[in-house]
């Protein structure tokens, strides 16, 4: 890798950076994905039971029901009333305006005063799996609550903290993130489909618009090697990426949804980076077969798909099915999430990273050879 | 309007279609596999949470408490670390997600009748995750206290087990999952997939078609013809409508047999209103494809397009209910929403005509809207 | 009767562009009406303006007395109108069969099935598709796209076709063919024909024409009017030491260039005796005597000559001098020596087999040092196939390619160093501007940087492209954009040079200052040139041609040596220009001669007794009482060389070429 080699190589991406600037489109498009999408998707969705509807059958209308309907307050629960009858609210129910029904039988207070158990009925519409199980968890929280009171109450325990029982105090600690924001959550993993995306694209469309043109000829035929004539795209393309994920980090993830950066931000570009090579073999893979941009674009959704679902940008591997788990391993984007999460939101350091980033460094090797020999097969 | 020339139309895209094997492969197994993907991946459950515990007390209670969390389906048990810092990395690497610290003194504090503080750490990341976690270690630890109280109270105050329950737990609550008794992420957000692998397969797949021809320049000879622009674009569409017919079929076909979800309601509905949200699909892409001039940027518009809304926007992940007033707007005006309640209505909650009617009419109606603006806005002279 | 298209003041804008200004256009009933011109002249959106399938921003426009200004009026019309778009068979459906594709012009059109049926069967007869009538049209060769594209169009009996660039990148048996069947059926089907084309020798084939020019017309009218409007003379005389006087000709004379070993000067707006004594007094000072022919300007050369004209008016004052300016030779100032025997290029029994198709078959040609190789032939006809095999671009199945006697695969990159490409479409980053362009070209050569300075100075004069540095490669025209191709391609002084089609879409005035930079780089410079072309009449400046069809070389040799062949084996060409020239045809046809055909108003047939065929000809006609009202006798043509070989498909070639011809 003479001097020569070099300067060749830096040639090219100098051209390469050029001709993105000026593809006014494409600088949208790029400059779109790292702040828009980022900022949609942080402040759009909330796994959260949020305003759930609920209605309420209350049988008993005493100060005790009143008291424990009460505790289904704002933002968890929205609660719409109490129903008419047993078929307008199963009708809500089947119409999907309310997400569960409280049935609170006639005998509640009697009951409770006289110390004996009573039960109150939730039906609870699960075909939102989501709301079906935060709901579930968020009443039963709240329903212990309303236990504790009644047991210090009937024990006749004024300071909670006074009673001298065995009784196993749970003082959970989330870390990380412990108010369990979605807003940190969603735009780093955003961020981070972002990142694949464009190096899955960005890469492909370099190479295939050079296709289209018929440019990539006018360079087969200069005394450049294959190599040589790819790396500067690559080369290209990490700047791309590396800016706008600084962008976004800066102006987005860090600023508007104070996501707090724990880890080394050198340490989150150099994995960053990476990442863009392990996953670039997939976009010379994606160049060779497709002919114009359009269809590199559909390709590049296509192989975008299966890698966030065996990423863990979503879901967390153990939820996944053993045979996801084990195909996870062949995803770049697994190892990237892996890294990258736990560099920002847990200030993981580098030594603590280092294998799976080898892992990823390794299968990106092997993609990055593999598109190599695509790239070679398109033109004999 | 000629039923011919629609005919003559709708036949050459059929042919068309037929003969690009590539196409055609990617027309019908690209929805199968974001059903397979989409449905096994957007896994909602929360299952073998894996854990550590560190015991410094070590202690045949201490053992009992960690052995409830063992035995649980919930977590899945990664072994016993001495010390704190030693458990800390791993959770860093996201090797696990919950560490389990136990006290030293706390067998002797609980016999001693007294109160013990344990600390379980949770990884906060995955927001929805941890949520559920926290329900989780709540009620294995209520579970716990109960059974020591229960022993407690009978040693101290010599009540019987229904005074102790009626102490410790006045109210029950019963919870009652209708619809997915087994709380299953496969029939819920498994079966909505069908509603969002139809809006965006059929919508790529149109605009595609239409672009393609734009592109090669074959489009000329629609213009220069006497073919007029609602026998085009309904000739045009309808090989894609049949295509994500049979394709939505296929996936309903697969949310039975490969998820399992049952399927409880009105079969008609089902089938009409599936074929009227696939004119649907398909009409977005017609519109999409007519407003654009290349490939790429009628796959990129139709597949943000729809992406987005379909999962953000359709009921899917967040309730229409407790959306803000512009999302729910926007959800009200888009087709997903009201396929989604056909899907799970039909599937999970057995309903028919008089609770989903309305449903299908919006369907409909927004089908002729799509379709009505497709042919409205088609010039058969244009600018450039 | 009126006209069945009648246009006024119809201006057309693509986002500010103005694509078509101002013109005025009225095509008469039963003619093969014309619109000629390079690339981005205006005329496609002119057609599709008549089709009925483009807006315009102001004028007027009539189509068989309709006011085309809406879509609904314009739907009025369509169904008296066939419309082929440009691009060959694009407009067709690739995976449907040609009797699909028939089928589904004819229904959409409404035409009743027999009816379909029979015209579809009389079609398919008249082009010879018939025995293809289930081959899917992907499959199909460019002749044949073309005519299934013209079937189409024809399929519901249109009162008025267009047809847009329908012969660009066919073979010329197909282009005669095609040529033939539309006279036929204008004449019988009281057609009415409007085509356009960007190939000038096919001019002569239109009763009207007009000629366009960045969007505006600058001639219009019959062939022949037009040739009389520019008036202008040619000489040629064969000439050794022509490169040494050349430059002061071109800076004399509107224009002289060198085709071969003939020297070929032109002159715009003088007389001829002025012209003669100018020329004559010129070669003498330089000591050549040799025998000068002057005769008046043919049709192409008008064009040139217009396009002169119009580049004079644009610079204003008259302050443009042509050859002045554009002296390509002044920029070729170093002479080294080199070796005129040296084999540069060489290609040996090189093929190339994709699946079971053969797209070169055993092609094996020479070229030397300060030669340029032409290599002719029809869209997919193999030439570039040829030129990526012989650049590396492509490994060839059997056989052998060598640059400089070293071969490709062994030497690798020193080879590569050596050899300038300019590709199909003329690769330029388009997004980069005319300075950048270079400069990345000459990095990638690794030029060294003082030297790159030069280098690119050299380039941009070569080129006239000093007042475009800063230009984005994509907005400048046609022309420029290959000359700053050809600087990309020529930075590191490569001493071989392919070059793939580097001429199609040009206007004839840059073509032709192309190739006076080409023949100054292959004379002065001693570079070894092999240059691709679909146009037979650019083959005239090649030393050496080789015309391919279908994977396989036909024939070769040099241009005159082909022509000469021909003429021995077919004759000589008669020309002549009658009154009635359908009526002539059919007449003529009737009395034996059946191999005559129309050009324009002009007959074409060989004859190797050309004076006495003559005067049968004209007893013949004069019974009919069509008059004759000239005559002229010409060697074949390039095309008509290639028609030949075509048809006979290889014979034993005149000389003893390297090339082995397939049987």
């Amino acid at each position: 890798m003479s001097w020569l080699w070099w300067s060749r190589v830096i040639a090219l991406t100098k051209k390469e950076l050029l001709q993105f600037s000026r593809d006014v489109v494409l600088v949208f498009a790029v400059a779109w994905f790292f702040t828009a999408e980022v900022f949609i998707a942080g402040s759009g969705v909330t796994m959260d039971l949020n305003n759930a509807p609920v209605v309420i059958m209350d049988h008993d209308r005493t100060e005790a029901s009143r008291e424990w309907i009460s505790q289904l307050k704002q933002p968890y629960y929205n609660v719409l009333g109490q129903a008419q009858s047993r078929e307008q609210a199963n009708e809500m129910l089947d119409k999907g305006d309310v997400l569960g029904i409280f049935d609170i039988p006639p005998d509640f207070q009697k009951k409770l005063l006289n110390q004996q158990q009573t039960s109150i009925q939730l039906q609870l519409d699960a075909s939102n799996i989501i709301l079906g199980t935060l709901a579930s968890s968020y009443s039963g929280l709240m329903n212990a609550q309303y236990n504790q009171k009644w047991m210090l109450k009937n024990m006749k325990i004024v300071d909670p903290d006074s009673i001298q029982a065995p009784i196993v105090e749970e003082r959970q600690k989330i870390r990380f993130n412990p108010e369990g924001k979605s807003t940190w959550f969603m735009p780093i993993s955003e961020m981070m489909t972002v990142i694949t995306l464009l190096s899955l694209f960005l890469p492909a469309a370099i190479v295939v618009r050079e296709k289209e043109r018929g440019t990539i000829e006018q360079l087969s035929v200069a005394p450049l090697s294959t190599f040589q004539i790819l790396f500067p795209k690559i080369l290209a393309a990490e700047i791309i990426i590396l800016v706008g994920v600084a962008v976004c980090i800066f102006g987005v993830v860090g600023t508007v949804f104070q996501v707090p950066f724990r880890g080394s931000l050198w340490a989150f570009f150099f994995v960053t980076m990476v990442f863009v090579y392990a996953v670039s073999g997939l976009g010379l893979f994606i160049s060779s077969v497709s002919r114009n941009l359009g269809q590199a674009l559909m390709v590049s959704f296509m192989l975008l798909m299966p890698m966030l679902l065996l990423s863990g940008a979503w879901t967390p591997r153990e939820s996944m099915p053993d045979f996801q788990q084990y195909l996870m391993f062949l995803s770049p984007l697994s190892y990237y999430i892996d890294i990258g999460y736990s560099i920002i939101l847990k200030g993981a350091s580098l030594e603590l990273m280092w294998l799976p980033l080898l892992e990823m460094f390794g299968l990106g090797t092997i993609l990055f050879w593999f598109g190599l020999k695509q790239f070679h097969r398109q033109f004999s | 309007m000629k039923w011919s020339r629609i005919k003559t139309v709708a036949i050459k895209e059929v042919l068309e279609i037929w003969r690009d094997k590539l196409y055609l492969s990617m027309a019908f197994l690209i929805p199968v596999l974001m059903m397979i993907v989409l449905g096994f991946g957007m896994s909602m459950d929360v299952e073998k949470i894996p854990f550590v515990a560190v015991d410094y007390d070590n202690s045949e209670q201490s053992r009992d408490y960690l052995h409830r969390y063992i035995d649980s389906r919930y977590f899945d048990y990664k072994g016993m670390k001495a010390h704190e810092s030693q458990a800390e990395p791993l959770m860093i690497q996201n090797k696990i997600r919950f560490i389990l610290v136990i006290p030293p003194g706390f067998q002797e504090k609980l016999l001693a009748g007294k109160r013990v503080q344990v600390q379980p750490v949770i990884d906060g990341l995955f927001t929805y995750q941890s949520k559920v976690v926290r329900g989780y270690v709540s009620s294995i630890n209520a579970d716990f206290n109960q059974q020591l109280m229960r022993q407690w109270l009978k040693k101290k105050r010599g009540m019987n087990d229904n005074d102790i329950e009626a102490l410790l737990a006045p109210v029950t609550l019963e919870t009652r999952y209708l619809f997915n008794e087994k709380l299953s992420s496969l029939w819920s957000t498994g079966s909505g997939m069908i509603m969002l692998v139809m809006l965006m397969a059929p919508a790529v797949l149109t605009a595609l078609g239409v672009v393609r021809e734009k592109e090669s320049g074959s489009i000329f000879n629609i213009y220069a013809s006497t073919v007029s622009r609602s026998e085009f674009i309904i000739g045009k569409i309808l090989p894609y409508v049949v295509i994500s017919f049979v394709n939505l079929l296929v996936l309903s076909w697969m949310a039975l047999v490969m998820f399992g979800v049952p399927f409880k309601g009105d079969p008609v509905l089902y089938l009409v209103a599936s074929l009227l949200y696939v004119a649907c699909s398909t009409g977005i892409g017609m519109l999409v494809s007519i407003l654009v001039k290349t490939q790429a940027a009628a796959a990129l518009i139709t597949m943000l397009g729809t992406m987005i809304p379909g999962m953000m926007m359709s009921g899917l992940m967040i309730p229409v209910n407790s959306m803000e007033a512009g999302a729910k707007m926007e959800a009200h005006l888009l087709p997903a929403m009201y396929q989604l309640n056909i899907v799970w209505g039909s599937f999970l909650k057995g309903q028919g005509w008089p609770e989903l009617g309305t449903n299908v009419l919006i369907l409909a109606l927004h089908a002729c809207v799509l379709w009505g603006i497709s042919i409205w806005r088609f010039r058969k002279r244009v600018k450039a | 009767m009126s006209p069945v298209i009648e246009v006024k003041q119809l201006s057309k804008c693509y986002k500010k562009q103005p694509a078509v200004k101002s013109i005025d256009l009225t095509v008469k009933s039963g003619e093969i009406y014309g619109l000629i011109g390079p690339d981005g002249a205006g005329k496609s959106s002119v057609m599709q303006i008549l089709a009925g399938v483009l807006s315009y921003e102001s004028g007027e426009v009539k189509v068989f007395d309709h006011i085309l200004d809406s879509e609904m009026s314009a739907e009025a019309v369509k169904s008296r109108i066939g419309f082929m778009p440009q691009g060959l068979g694009l407009n067709l459906y690739p995976e449907l069969s040609i009797e699909e594709n028939i089928n589904f012009f004819a229904d959409l059109r409404d035409v009743p099935v027999a009816e379909r049926e029979a015209r579809k069967l009389q079609l398919m007869d008249m082009t010879q598709l018939t025995a293809f009538r289930d081959r899917p049209m992907k499959n199909l060769s460019g002749g044949m796209k073309q005519k299934l594209g013209l079937v189409c169009t024809l399929i519901h009996k249109p009162e008025l076709v267009i047809l847009d660039e329908p012969t660009t990148g066919v073979d010329p048996v197909s282009r005669r063919d095609f040529w033939e069947i539309l006279s036929y059926l204008v004449r019988h089907e009281h057609m009415t024909a409007l085509v356009s084309t960007s190939y000038m020798d096919e001019a002569e084939r239109f009763q009207n024409l007009s000629f366009f020019y960045e969007g505006s017309v600058l001639a219009q009218g019959e062939p022949d009017s037009i040739l009389d409007s520019v008036e202008g003379w040619v000489a040629e005389c064969d000439c050794e030491e022509g490169l040494n006087i050349i430059g002061e000709l071109q800076s004399k004379f509107s224009q002289a260039e060198l085709i071969g070993k003939t020297m070929r000067i032109v002159a715009y707006d003088v007389t001829q005796e002025w012209f003669e004594g100018e020329l004559l007094g010129l070669l003498q000072q330089h000591g050549v005597s040799k025998t000068v022919e002057i005769r008046p300007i043919e049709l192409e050369d008008a064009f040139i000559g217009m396009l002169h004209r119009w580049e004079k008016q644009k610079a204003g004052d008259g302050e443009f001098d042509f050859g002045q300016q554009d002296n390509a030779v002044n920029h070729f100032d170093e002479s080294p020596e080199f070796d005129r025997n040296a084999v540069m290029i060489e290609a040996n029994e090189l093929s190339r087999h994709f699946g079971d198709f053969v797209a070169v078959d055993e092609v094996s040609f020479n070229v030397r040092a300060g030669e340029v190789f032409g290599l002719l032939g029809a869209n997919g006809a193999g030439k570039s196939t040829a030129i990526k095999m012989l650049t590396g671009l492509l490994k060839p199945t059997h056989g052998f390619g060598q640059i400089s006697q070293s071969s490709l695969e062994r030497s690798g990159r020193e080879i590569k160093q050596k050899i300038g490409y300019m590709s199909q479409s003329f690769s330029l980053y388009e997004d980069l501007t005319v300075h950048e362009n270079l400069k990345l070209y000459g990095q990638i050569y690794g030029v060294p940087k003082s030297r790159l300075k030069q280098r690119i100075h050299w380039a941009l004069q070569m080129g006239s492209l000093q007042d475009e540095i800063d230009t984005l490669a994509g907005s400048l025209p046609m022309g420029l954009r290959q000359r700053l191709a050809l600087g990309c391609a020529l930075l590191h002084e490569p001493k071989v040079l392919f070059l793939d089609e580097p001429t199609s879409g040009v206007d004839p005035l840059g073509r032709l200052q192309f190739w006076e930079i080409l023949v100054a780089l292959a004379k002065l410079k001693g570079v070894a040139i092999l240059i691709t072309t679909h146009y037979m009449s650019e083959a005239e400046h090649c030393d050496q041609l080789a015309l391919m069809q279908a994977g396989k070389v036909v024939a070769n040799g040099s241009p005159i040596s082909l022509r000469e062949h021909i003429a021995d084996e077919l004759g000589m060409v008669l020309s002549i220009k009658v009154d009635y020239p359908y009526q002539a045809l059919d007449v003529l046809r009737k009395n034996g001669f059946e191999q005559v055909s129309l050009f324009g108003r002009r007959i074409h047939l060989f004859s190797l007794v050309p004076d006495r065929i003559l005067n049968q000809i004209k007893k013949v006609l004069s019974s009919h009482e069509i008059e004759i009202h000239d005559t002229r006798k010409m060697l074949p043509s390039l095309e008509d060389v290639f028609i030949h070989f075509i048809e006979t498909h290889a014979e034993e070639l005149p000389d003893a070429s390297p090339s082995r011809v397939a049987s």
